[in-house]
């Protein structure tokens, strides 16, 4: 145990005297284990990147999944205890479609991502003598990605429930080198494929691995196709075109 | 389910200057089934009165030979034309002999009538199935479709209309009503009634 | 033989009281859109049986600057939906920092009503206002959510006299047009007044349910000026916020008969 973390270390609901709350600062610094994960937003588009620890040799690499599909207009990268993305995700889904079910519209992306956070500190809340739900703060950033009547937006989520827009986004292992890479290289009038290559030029970049189109995915939304995983073939012509 | 809507059918009638028109869908149905596009319901009682019996059909025909009989039977004894105001009354006194069973019949009058000076005057009326007449000035409406013709009607006529815009606004009237009636349609015909002639004319309309 | 002395006794049922929780309050609504405005009309008086309850008794409301809703039938669910869907429109409004689309409005009154499927809110709604691409819509729903975009529509008591006079007037239904020429899809403002008065006028002469006062609705889609309303006296504008759309409303008297 540390000195002066000692006692507060345990509770999830119980500040420390300094007013912190121990345990979603460590599922901060839970994000900062997981693979990098790369978001740029463009005026044609938002595209998000990420890298695939490919463990063994004989692990399928396919079966990696770190970008999911929320709706049509939305999507979402991960980084940190990516199983802990799978209920945000459902819920964020969930969402999705009962605002569209309801209002005949598509979601806004704030509001998707806001649906996300509002779970983000529902640990440890328990309805009189029951158990609370979950046990402790979600150990996973989200990097959501969508289009709606404001245009293409780029949302940073983390496990306190924060949720912030950027216009370029690292998060991961990688992401204080590619955080400083994309303050660099990014500008207003980026193309969508510009945006395509610098998020790969910045995973080759902070990944130990040699880059190819087997240890990356990447993932664009765009006002006229959506949101829609690229596959290897034309993610081959990216990594070539870098 | 009513008698009164077991075959459908609405007839109209209206006034215009020196001039009145009556005119009728052709649908005869059982209940929602249609039997005929060709069922007449508007007669002509003398050169210058009509008649149009909505209501159930097998008292449509009843009713048409008892006016028939009775006009004529009235013309004999008489000994001149019945007037069309005579005519109501013989409708309406006709229809409350059976005050207690009667005919499921609404009908509706047309005709021009003379004035003592010799001259001739639009005259409608229309009454309920056992007789009360309703001497109107503007137009009477009878039917499964009679508060669509009300409704229209009242949106579209206006008074002292020649002939050929009594005609239309007749026309008008009947089409759009029936054709928001589930038991009026099939067709229809219309008669415009002048001091020199009689108009009658068959419409198209909606088929379902 | 023996009878059961059920069947000699004298067989009282016992008195049943029967609560009806529905009345039908008369009155008749109507909506027209236009190319970029919409109109939303209804009467004002409130009925049940022969008797006259008042003769003020708004149906026509205004949900935002570009929405407004009439609502038909039995008064008492009509003013309790009206609350309701007002109250989600401010959940909205926080919830995602703007004014519901009018095509989300009609959406979200459809799943209202059929959440109450199997205890109905006796109401027929017309919700009448601009879309977001500014052109004028009209939706109509049934008390259980099933519901359309038109370009004009009546409900009420009156409906059977006022549809298809809309028909006619609107849809030009049963006329040809002249030869080389079209019917309008959309008629102008002015026209569009002029029918709304006159069904009411030929509504209230003709129906007893229909009377004593006329309320019209007009909404411009952004940016419209205000042709076609010169001649309109005493409008009184209600929209809340510059450069949006606007909402106005027109007060008339119907016979008291």
């Amino acid at each position: 145990m540390f000195l002066t973390r000692s006692e507060y270390d345990r509770g999830v609901n119980t500040f420390s005297p300094e007013g912190r709350l121990f345990q979603v600062e460590y599922a901060i610094e839970a994000i900062k284990l997981g693979s990098t994960t790369v978001g740029i937003r463009t005026s044609e588009g938002v595209v998000i990147a990420v890298e695939k620890r490919v463990q063994s040799p004989l692990l399928e690499s396919s079966s990696i999944e770190k970008i999911m599909e929320i709706d049509t207009h939305l999507g979402c990268a991960m980084s940190g205890l990516t199983a802990d993305a799978r209920t945000m995700i459902d819920h964020a889904r969930v969402t999705a479609q009962n605002h569209a079910f309801t209002y005949d519209e598509r979601i806004k992306v704030e509001s998707a991502t806001q649906a996300v956070c509002d779970l983000a500190l529902r640990f440890g809340e328990s309805v009189h003598d029951e158990e609370a739900m979950m046990s402790r703060p979600f150990g996973v950033a989200l990097l959501i990605a969508g289009v709606d009547e404001l245009g293409p937006q780029l949302f940073h989520t983390d496990p306190s429930g924060t949720f912030m827009k950027y216009d370029a986004k690292a998060i991961g292992s990688g992401s204080e080198a590619a955080q400083s890479e994309l303050q660099d290289k990014w500008h207003k009038q980026m193309t969508l494929r510009e945006a395509q290559i610098l998020t790969m030029r910045v995973l080759k970049q902070v990944m130990e691995e040699k880059l190819d189109h087997h240890n990356v995915q990447l993932a664009q939304v765009t006002p006229t196709k959506g949101f829609e995983i690229l596959n290897e073939v034309q993610l081959k012509e990216i990594i070539d075109a870098m | 389910m009513s008698i009164m809507e077991y075959n459908g059918g609405s007839v109209i009638a209206m006034v215009g200057k020196d001039c009145v028109a009556i005119a009728s869908d052709l649908r005869l149905g059982n209940q929602a089934l249609g039997i005929s596009s060709n069922f007449q319901k508007v007669f002509p009682v003398t050169d210058r009165i009509y008649v149009g019996l909505a209501g159930l059909g097998t008292d449509v025909i009843t009713l048409r030979e008892r006016f028939r009989y009775r006009v004529n039977m009235y013309t004999i004894k008489e000994e001149r034309e019945i007037e069309p105001e005579t005519f109501a009354h013989l409708v309406s006194s006709t229809l409350y002999e059976h005050r207690f069973g009667p005919y499921f019949i609404e009908p509706v009058v047309a005709g021009l009538s003379k004035t003592p000076s010799g001259g001739l005057k639009p005259f409608i009326a229309a009454t309920d199935l056992i007789g009360c007449i309703n001497f109107a000035k503007d137009f009477v409406v009878s039917g499964t479709a009679s508060s669509k013709l009300f409704g229209l009607a009242e949106g579209l006529w206006e008074p002292d209309l020649e002939p050929e815009d009594l005609f239309e606004t007749i026309s008008q009237t009947l089409l759009n009503a029936v054709d928001r009636d589930a038991y009026s349609g099939w067709g229809a015909v219309v008669h415009v009634l002048t001091k020199d002639k009689i108009i009658s004319r068959t419409l198209k309309g909606r088929m379902d | 033989m023996l009878m059961p002395d059920i069947a000699m006794a004298p067989h009282t049922l016992p008195t049943q009281h029967q609560f009806n929780p529905y009345t039908e309050n008369g009155g008749t609504i109507l909506a027209i859109a236009g190319a970029d405005f919409s109109v939303i009309a209804g009467d004002t008086r409130q009925s049940e049986g022969y008797n006259i309850q008042t003769r003020y008794a708004p149906k026509v409301f205004r949900l935002t600057d570009r929405a407004v809703l009439a609502v038909n039938g039995f008064a008492a669910d009509g003013n309790m939906f009206v609350k309701k869907v007002k109250q989600r429109l401010e959940w909205y409004r926080h919830a995602h920092g703007k004014d519901m689309p009018l095509r989300a409005i009609a959406r979200l009154i459809q799943t209202m009503l059929y959440a109450r499927r199997f205890f109905p809110y006796y109401v027929y709604n017309i919700l009448g206002g601009i879309e977001e691409d500014g052109t004028g819509a009209v939706y109509s729903f049934d008390p259980v959510g099933s519901y359309e975009r038109e370009a004009c529509r009546a409900a009420g008591a009156a409906q059977s006299l006022v549809q298809p006079f809309l028909d006619n007037q609107i849809y030009f239904k049963n006329q040809t047009a002249p030869p080389d020429s079209a019917h309008p899809t959309h008629l102008p403002l002015p026209t569009v007044l002029s029918i709304v008065i006159d069904s009411f006028t030929s509504a209230t002469e003709r129906h007893i349910e229909v009377g004593d006062g006329l309320e019209m609705y007009i909404v411009l889609a952004r940016g419209r000026n205000l042709a076609g309303l010169e001649g309109i006296t005493g409008m009184q504008e209600l929209t809340t916020t510059q450069d949006g759309e606007r909402v106005f409303v027109v007060r008339r008297e119907l016979k008291k008969d």
